[in-house]
């Protein structure tokens, strides 16, 4: 019996030929799409699971939104919160512990690599249990300054993983190198896991001062807090808690009122500052929406991008589906006298749905083996867009293989059911009597639907594939308001006291045009904010009150490099001598320091200037570089933009603050880069011995920005591509098959006087009809959909463009429907109609 | 109105050579009524599909309204074949999707008629033909001879001079292939030409001249007096 099914399976699948191919080629590509964006989510999903109670432990992430200044949110927290929090909420909180990142250089055997060392508080092990290689908890993390280590690393430096009591030394701190010797060595950190750490060191309270920025403060946010939750208490009640103290017993309920003063009566900390906690394994999917614009331990992934291409695959494959369920209704009148046989023989309704749907499964199963040598094919592909390493590794990993023939056994019953229920009531009577098809008009019109359904979606992938591909094009080739070419951009947090140096030897290379120190280069931004305050009043402007802006230093030439112009007064210049902010030493707090200040237009408008030449001669007061400063306002720039357009321009301040300078910004004309590049690095070796060098190119980072979005949009293109591709082959084999059974039809038709040319054209209406009505359907969708997508962006290509877009895509669809029909119909319209008029 | 000389017609299948039709001379006037009678497999079809220009001669001439049709184009011939020639078939040939009216009218639609006056046209030839209160029915729910009918009225509602029948009561009872044959007898006396192929000795005493053929040969022209 089961062997009978089996063979008229084969057989069926072998006699429809195209149609099976069809369906075959069409479920590879859809189940092909399934596996790859399920190993993506695999990848991606399961993040710190592993940890021992991981339920328990939440990360706190902090917000600002003050009224009048940029929202902020970061992933971080104030060093002084972990200990007033947990000593407050000792019923939810357990223990509580701080990560400090801190980016240093470890010397070893006349080599420099850079590192990034997490010092923590000595609980660490206490609440991340990871488990020892050498040493144990207890005994390599006693004291300040022990230093555990991970596998990988202790490999990297030793060649072997017991390292204990062999010595790392880094550089350098306050001046100093500091020899740590190794306690411990842990395993290496699954890749599952949002803690990037790898050295990891017993806090030493005593290396930041009093009133340091890191440690003691309740609002420069340099920390990663983590609580762990005493057993049975949820995230909710420790969020409560964590709440319920910012605003009763936090000391921000008294900073708020010194800010706002009066107005702060009706307000509570939490409309201001949230300190939100999330568990572990959530923060590798969700921080990235309480991270701002800055980053985490480890690259974030991203929720909303995987659910979009979890839809994704899902409609891919429905579209397969689809055709696999419209091909076989189309063909079912061709099988209706298998049917009527099999039940005069005696097969009950059910066996006959169960045969054919064996015959779906079949099929799929079949389509699964093509798809997984399709994976394997582009999985490199893949990798390479996504910057990911993923492996299809079946017989390693039970539960994928197990989901895999899950998923086949689904579609082949999703997509054969329909068919499975069509066929098998069939009247045998009925069927065996007459010599007509047993088409009905209602499978013909369900079919009609179908059709739309895929297109639609189609239709809808492709507008949405090219308005992420526009607005990446547009985001990219928008003007940044400053020259980009030619620059490359250096890190000198190492440097120390060699800047000088560096610059001048650097000059003296002949590609090397000019070299400018600064804060942060375009495209980074460290988020560094400060309060000013206008002293003097001016007309509908905000004097003498602090406001929030971003900060930047710049050295003398930045401006002049990046081709920046001041629209008045001027930029930083080394002969007025007035322009550097100079310390204030200990002991002189009461002094005021003086230098100078250039805004953008955005900051213009903030305090409430009615033009550029009203600000130049203006003072504006900070508290920075040991006290307070007085900042003349020396000239105005045009916006730029600093950061990703994605976010904006914001209200800035730039200054300078040799103290803050982090970058040297290096123009060049060469068109030899790789020598450019080794006689700097030669440079940079003599300049300053021992230290890594780190260089990049702008054009690179600024393409960077961007990577996600055109990530996406690559993607996107991939995956609405193969859903049009399938949707085409349905159409193809719905025409084909509509073509004959038509052709007795297009026969009479000739006969009372049809050209080609009027067979070619009903055909072709036939089949433009439903996928007019799917563009008709699928515009506003997507219009919709691509609308709210784009109002992430403060910059976004006008929507007008949905319109050509809409009407580009409709009339490809069109164009694609026409020249997959227009073959099958051109075939049987050229036919000599007396062959199909002959014999019924 | 048509002439056949010499006219040969050649199936080359795979290895065999089919002469459907040998040498065939026929003649026909305007407003004549001509059965082709023979057994079966002798051409009949072949010779009426090669009237009705659906299939061209391998060989010979065919002067249709005085034009040598050979060598047309198959543009050409369908320009010919919708101005002047309407066919009934004996399975009906309705298309199964439309309703009687757009069957009929579906005749019209390829000569470019507007749509008003196709209207009336249709109307007019379902009451010739008694169809008309089925005019919204579709050729399923209708009995052999009224499809059959449907059939006459679609080959007639373009005014066509000739109209071509392969065995146009194949399908029927006798009685309603006594029905379509009046119809068709009323025809001729409006003056149109009617081809008709049968194997009813009854319904070719209808036509005024049968044609006999046999293994593609024209046997006998028998000639009834009016
Ligand atoms: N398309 C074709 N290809 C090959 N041979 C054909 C084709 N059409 C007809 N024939 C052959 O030509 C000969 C004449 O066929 P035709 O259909 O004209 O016969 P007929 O007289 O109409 O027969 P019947 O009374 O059965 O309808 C037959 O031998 C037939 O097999
Ligand atoms: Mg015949």
């Amino acid at each position: 019996m089961f062997r009978n099914y089996l063979i008229t399976a084969w057989r069926n699948i072998i006699k429809n030929g195209i149609f099976s191919i069809i369906n075959i080629f069409g479920l590879a590509i859809g189940l092909m799409s399934c596996i790859l964006i399920m190993l993506f989510v695999q990848n991606e999903t399961g993040f710190d699971t592993w940890l021992k109670d991981n339920d328990r432990i939440a990360r706190m992430h902090t917000s600002y939104s003050i009224p009048g200044q940029e929202p902020f949110s970061t992933v971080r927290s104030a060093g002084s919160m972990m200990e007033a929090i947990r000593d407050y909420a000792k019923n939810e909180i357990d223990s509580g512990v701080r990560f400090i990142q801190w980016g240093t250089t470890v010397r070893q055997n006349g080599n420099a690599f850079s590192e990034t060392i997490s010092m923590v508080d000595g609980n660490f092990f206490d609440i991340f249990d990871l488990p020892f290689l050498h040493g144990s908890k207890e005994s390599s993390f006693k004291k300040p300054m022990d230093l555990v280590i991970t596998e990988d690393q202790a490999i990297k430096y030793f060649g072997k993983t017991d390292v204990v009591g062999e010595t790392l030394t880094f550089c350098c701190f306050e001046g100093r190198e500091i020899p740590l010797p190794i306690t411990g060595v842990v395993k290496k950190l699954p890749d599952a896991t949002h803690l990037g750490i790898n050295m990891i060191v017993y806090l030493q309270p005593a290396l930041f001062g009093e009133n340091d920025g890191t440690l003691h403060t309740w609002t420069s946010l340099n920390v990663y807090t983590y609580f762990k939750m005493n057993p049975g208490i949820s995230l909710e009640q420790l969020q409560e808690r964590v709440t319920y103290w910012m605003d009763n017993e936090s000391p921000l309920v008294d900073m708020l009122k010194d800010i706002l003063g009066d107005t702060a009566n009706d307000k509570s900390v939490s409309d201001l500052v949230q300190q939100r906690v999330m568990l572990v394994p959530d923060l590798h999917l969700h921080a990235k929406k309480h991270a701002g614009n800055m980053g985490d331990l480890t690259p974030m992934g991203d929720d909303n991008m995987i659910n979009t291409f979890i839809v994704v695959a899902g409609l891919v494959l429905l579209i397969a589906c689809i055709n696999f369920m419209n091909l076989s209704t189309a063909k079912a009148s061709k099988r209706a006298r298998e049917v009527a046989m099999r039940k005069v023989l005696g097969a009950s309704r059910t066996q006959v749905a169960i045969q054919f749907l064996g015959e779906a499964i079949a099929l799929v199963m079949l389509s699964l083996l093509f798809a997984l040598v399709a994976v394997e094919i582009a999985l490199p592909f893949y990798n390479d867009v996504l910057g990911t390493n993923l492996k299809l590794n079946l017989f390693n990993d039970l539960n994928l293989l197990f989901s895999l023939v899950g998923i086949a056994v689904a579609v082949g019953i999703g997509a054969g059911l329909y068919p499975a229920l069509y066929l098998s009531r069939f009247l045998p009577g009925h069927i065996l009597k007459s010599s007509k098809g047993a088409e009905s008009s209602s499978s013909t019109k369900l079919r009609t639907v179908l059709v739309v359904f895929q297109f639609s979606t189609s239709i809808v992938l492709v507008i949405a594939t090219l308005v992420v591909y526009g607005q990446t094009v547009f985001s990219n080739s928008m003007d940044v308001g400053y020259q980009s070419d030619n620059k490359m951009v250096l890190n000198i947090d190492s440097a120390g006291d060699n800047l000088e140096s560096l610059k001048l030897e650097l000059l003296k290379l002949p590609e090397v045009n000019a070299v400018s120190f600064s804060s942060e280069s375009p495209t980074q931004d460290w988020e560094n904010n400060n309060n000013f305050k206008l002293l003097e009043s001016i007309e509908e402007g905000v004097a003498n009150q602090a406001l929030l802006f971003n900060i930047h230093n710049m050295g003398y030439g930045f401006f002049e490099d990046y081709g920046v112009k001041p629209i008045a007064g001027r930029l930083f210049d080394e002969d007025y001598g007035s322009d550097k902010i100079v310390r204030i030493e200990e002991g002189n707090e009461d002094k005021v320091g003086r230098a100078s200040a250039i805004l953008n237009v955005t900051a213009l408008k903030k305090f409430g200037f009615k033009n550029a030449e009203q600000a130049v001669g203006k003072t504006l007061e900070t508290n920075t570089a040991g006290g307070i400063h007085h900042l003349t306002i020396v000239g105005v720039i045009p916006d730029i933009y600093f950061r990703s357009i994605k976010y904006g321009v914001r209200a800035s301040v730039y200054t300078f603050s040799p103290g803050r300078f982090r970058v040297a910004n290096i123009s060049f004309s060469s068109n030899d880069i790789p020598s450019l590049i080794t006689k700097v690095e030669r440079v940079w070796k003599n300049s300053v011995p021992m230290q890594p060098i780190n260089l990049q190119f702008l054009s690179e980072m600024m393409t960077a920005q961007y990577s996600d979005e055109m990530t996406m949009a690559q993607l996107f293109l991939v995956f609405s591509g193969l859903a049009i591709i399938i949707a085409c082959l349905g159409l193809y084999g719905l025409s084909a098959f509509t073509v004959e059974r038509r052709t007795k039809e297009i026969g009479i038709r000739k006969v009372m006087g049809a050209d080609i040319i009027d067979i070619v054209r009903l055909l072709i209406w036939q089949f433009s009809k439903p996928v007019v009505i799917a563009n008709l359907i699928a515009w506003p969708i997507a219009a919709y959909m691509m609308l709210t997508w784009l109002e992430a962006f403060p910059y976004r290509i006008n929507a007008i463009w949905l319109i050509p877009i809409c009407l580009g895509v409709g009339l490809l669809s069109l164009i694609i429907a026409w020249t997959t029909v227009g073959g099958n119909a051109a075939r049987v319209a050229r036919k000599n109609p007396i062959n199909a008029l002959k014999y019924e | 109105m048509l002439k056949l000389h010499n006219l040969t017609r050649v199936y080359q299948t795979d290895d065999v050579e089919t002469l459907a039709l040998n040498n065939v001379n026929i003649e026909i006037k305007k407003g004549e009524f001509v059965a082709i009678m023979g057994p079966s497999g002798c051409g009949k079809s072949t010779l009426l599909n090669t009237i009705g220009m659906l299939d061209s001669p391998t060989e010979g001439q065919y002067i249709f309204a005085g034009e040598h049709v050979e060598g047309y184009s198959e543009k050409q011939l369908s320009e010919i074949r919708k101005k002047n020639i309407g066919f009934i078939f004996q399975n009906f040939n309705l298309i199964d999707e439309l309703t009687v009216h757009e069957n009929i009218e579906m005749a019209l639609i390829y000569h470019k008629i507007p749509a008003a006056e196709r209207k009336a046209r249709v109307e007019k030839v379902m009451d010739k033909v008694g169809i008309a209160h089925r005019a919204k029915h579709m050729p399923s729910q209708l009995s052999g001879g009224q499809q059959q009918r449907v059939a006459v009225a679609r080959a007639v509602v373009g005014d066509q001079a000739l109209i071509l029948a392969d065995e146009p009561t194949g399908n029927l009872d006798s009685a309603h292939g006594q029905e379509v044959m009046e119809m068709l007898q009323s025809l001729n006396d409006e003056g149109t030409t009617i081809i008709m192929v049968t194997h009813s000795p009854a319904h070719a005493d209808y036509a005024r001249r049968t044609i006999n053929l046999f293994d593609g040969h024209v046997v006998t022209e028998d000639v009834r007096a009016a």
